[in-house]
């Protein structure tokens, strides 16, 4: 599933500088993203793990450097003609809302159809898929604000698959949910992954669910990118006492056979 | 069974019976607001009056040139600023945003203030009220938008910027108002909003607007729906956040605006109209904008009907007959408890 294509790169950051308040964020970041994979982005606090994800959304704008999807720099596109193009499912956002699942999901159609078009009940093939793969059909109904946590978020990842792209984009679609919601939001990416082969870009707090569902693993620290590899190569005791402060042990998950991490105390740093 | 209550939008339905009780409600709202004033006038000689019936003529004189105009200017005005607020509301994803909220009413009533203070005599001044009326507001919004331009479009920021320019503008209305004492009665219906002596020439200046406005705002529904998921999604759904959120604010000014042109600053009801829309049919615009639409010109003209009312109780009661109480105030008296109600319900039900 990874690398499958061609080696041309699908979505290229080049040379990003972004500060904010004059604040260095992202400090001459380079990276690229073949088709068809899973990439988790990962950091602590502030490492600028979610400001990356969003310069290459084009959610934000970058002061030097420039992001290329597909070859083409994506700050020349118009915003409908990317948004056909790449998803972005934002912290949720936890406003309560009074339309139904499936006028939530209905919104996925925006970027193909535009606003006027919006006005009518769409009725897309992709709206059904979407419902169905993230299993939300029974809901379609419900409105958004009579559902846990964990059914919204699903809504919410319902209406960028029905964007039908080929990138999706998601940050830190985890939070907030219990372990079970965690793990059925990061079984779905992966579904989505193998079964349509969407190429995902997620940014997670959780290293061990990162190992366990994403080919490759990017490690930022301090707006720059410290490690970049497989989750065998990357999570290692070495990058979780320099990157992440702390001591711990590494293991094989004995059923995925993944990396896993134990951790055991707090690295004290002198001076 | 279970899956037809699934398969169906809860919305939807209280949409349809909304729309048709609010239709309801307009007809028998229209023959109260008809039959309501200094002279009381029964069903059957409305009838007969809209009919011309020749020995109705007292009833036909008061009907058509000054009851008629009055309602259906209550009707459309209303309509306008509940589309107002609903898009409002929408796009500052904020349900207590109003048109006032902006700064837009007070600037629509200073320049009318202004205009009728410092121009008075110009003949035809009530002709170029909308106009005066939309340069007060969309200069308002302009100013407003300008100042609280910075990193983004931090809705929090505009609101108060907007709060206190409206203020800033209303005080400047109370100064003319000390200095042309003369014209405190004028003034003060303007700041207040009142129906009382609107007449066709008030009609003619709100109609062609409200016929090209109220339908571009009910077209806005499709990007407003984008925009109130908030400004990331919105954008990453392809919508020219920035420009669409611009337009539709000038799309809210306008529509405020031009009922501010007719029937002054009437608080509350494009709060309240949207607010009570929202509960019943949900919050995709689609529904949303022509329901508050509706909604709100329901609620003015009721309003309406209790102010010519009371009004003509008071006049029973051997007050003078000049007392006639200002629609504004009737909404502020009513519309101040009812939202309290409203906020207090929404605490229980979490």
């Amino acid at each position: 599933m990874k690398e499958d294509q061609s080696q041309k790169p699908l979505l290229e950051a080049q040379n990003i500088e972004l500060r904010y308040n004059d604040k260095p964020i992202l400090k001459e970041l380079s990276m690229d993203i073949l088709s068809g994979g899973v990439t988790a982005l990962l950091g602590t606090n502030g490492s600028g793990k979610s400001t990356l994800l969003k310069t290459m959304a084009r959610l934000l704008m970058p002061q030097k450097g420039c992001v290329y999807l597909d070859g083409h720099a994506i700050a020349k596109e118009s915003p409908r003609s990317l948004a056909r193009k790449m998803a972005i499912l934002p912290q949720s956002p936890e406003v309560p809302m009074a339309i139904t699942v499936r006028e939530l999901v209905e919104q996925g159609r925006y970027p193909h159809v535009g606003p006027l078009r919006m006005l009518k009940k769409q009725d897309h093939a992709a709206i059904e898929e979407a419902l169905e793969v993230t299993g939300m059909q029974a809901f379609e109904q419900r409105p958004l604000d009579s559902l846990s946590g964990g059914e919204r978020q699903r809504a919410w990842i319902a209406m960028a698959i029905a964007q039908s792209t080929p990138v999706l984009m998601l940050d830190e679609p985890t939070t907030f949910l219990d372990v079970r919601h965690q793990l059925e939001i990061l079984e779905l990416v992966r579904r989505l992954n193998q079964e349509r082969g969407t190429t995902i870009i997620v940014v997670l707090h959780d290293l061990n669910q990162a190992a366990r569902y994403a080919d490759r693993m990017v490690v930022l620290k301090d707006g720059r990118i410290v490690r970049d590899g497989t989750p065998d190569r990357v999570l290692t005791e070495a990058v979780l006492q320099e990157v992440f402060g702390i001591h711990a042990t590494v293991l094989k998950d004995p059923v995925a056979g993944t990396p896993i991490f134990l951790p055991h105390s707090v690295v004290h740093r002198e001076g | 069974m279970n899956k037809l209550i699934r398969n169906r939008n809860p919305y939807e339905m209280t949409y349809k019976i909304g729309l048709l009780a609010a239709l309801l409600l307009v007809l028998i709202l229209c023959v109260m607001h008809i039959a309501f004033g200094k002279v009381v006038i029964s069903p059957q000689h409305i009838l007969r009056a809209l009919a011309n019936v020749q020995e109705e003529e007292h009833h036909r004189q008061i009907i058509w040139q000054l009851r008629l105009p009055r309602t259906l200017i209550a009707l459309v005005a209303g309509a306008m600023l509940g589309l107002a607020g609903a898009i409002l509301q929408s796009i500052t994803r904020n349900p207590l945003a109003e048109p006032g909220l902006l700064g837009v009413s007070a600037g629509s009533v200073l320049m009318i203030v202004i205009w009728i203070t410092f121009a008075d005599g110009l003949g035809d001044a009530t002709r170029y009220l909308p106009l005066v009326a939309w340069t007060g507001g969309i200069g308002t919004v302009l100013f407003v938008n300008a100042l609280s331009l910075g990193k983004g479009m931090d809705i929090t920021r505009l609101a108060l910027v907007g709060i206190l320019t409206g203020s800033v503008l209303q005080s400047c209305t109370s100064l003319i108002l000390l200095r042309h004492t003369e014209a405190v009665g004028s003034i003060l219906l303007w700041m207040i909003g009142s129906l009382n002596g609107r007449v066709w020439v008030h009609w003619d200046m709100l109609w062609p607007w409200a016929l090209v406005i109220i339908p571009l705002g009910l077209l806005s529904a499709g990007a407003a729906n984008a925009l109130q998921l908030g400004q990331s999604t919105a954008a990453s759904l392809g919508v020219s956040v920035r420009r669409m959120r611009w337009m539709m604010l000038i799309l809210a000014a306008v529509l405020t605006a031009g009922a501010v042109a007719a029937v002054g600053a009437i608080g509350f009801i494009g709060l309240i109209g949207p607010h009570i829309a929202r509960r019943l049919v949900g919050q995709d615009a689609r529904r949303l904008f022509p329901f508050s639409t509706v909604v709100t010109g329901v609620l003015l003209l009721g309003a309406d009907v209790i102010a010519q009312a009371v009004s003509f109780e008071l006049h029973v009661f051997g007050l003078s007959s000049q007392v006639s109480l200002p629609v504004g105030a009737v909404t502020a008296f009513m519309g101040a408890p009812f939202f309290l109600y409203l906020i207090k319900q929404k605490r229980k039900s979490h």
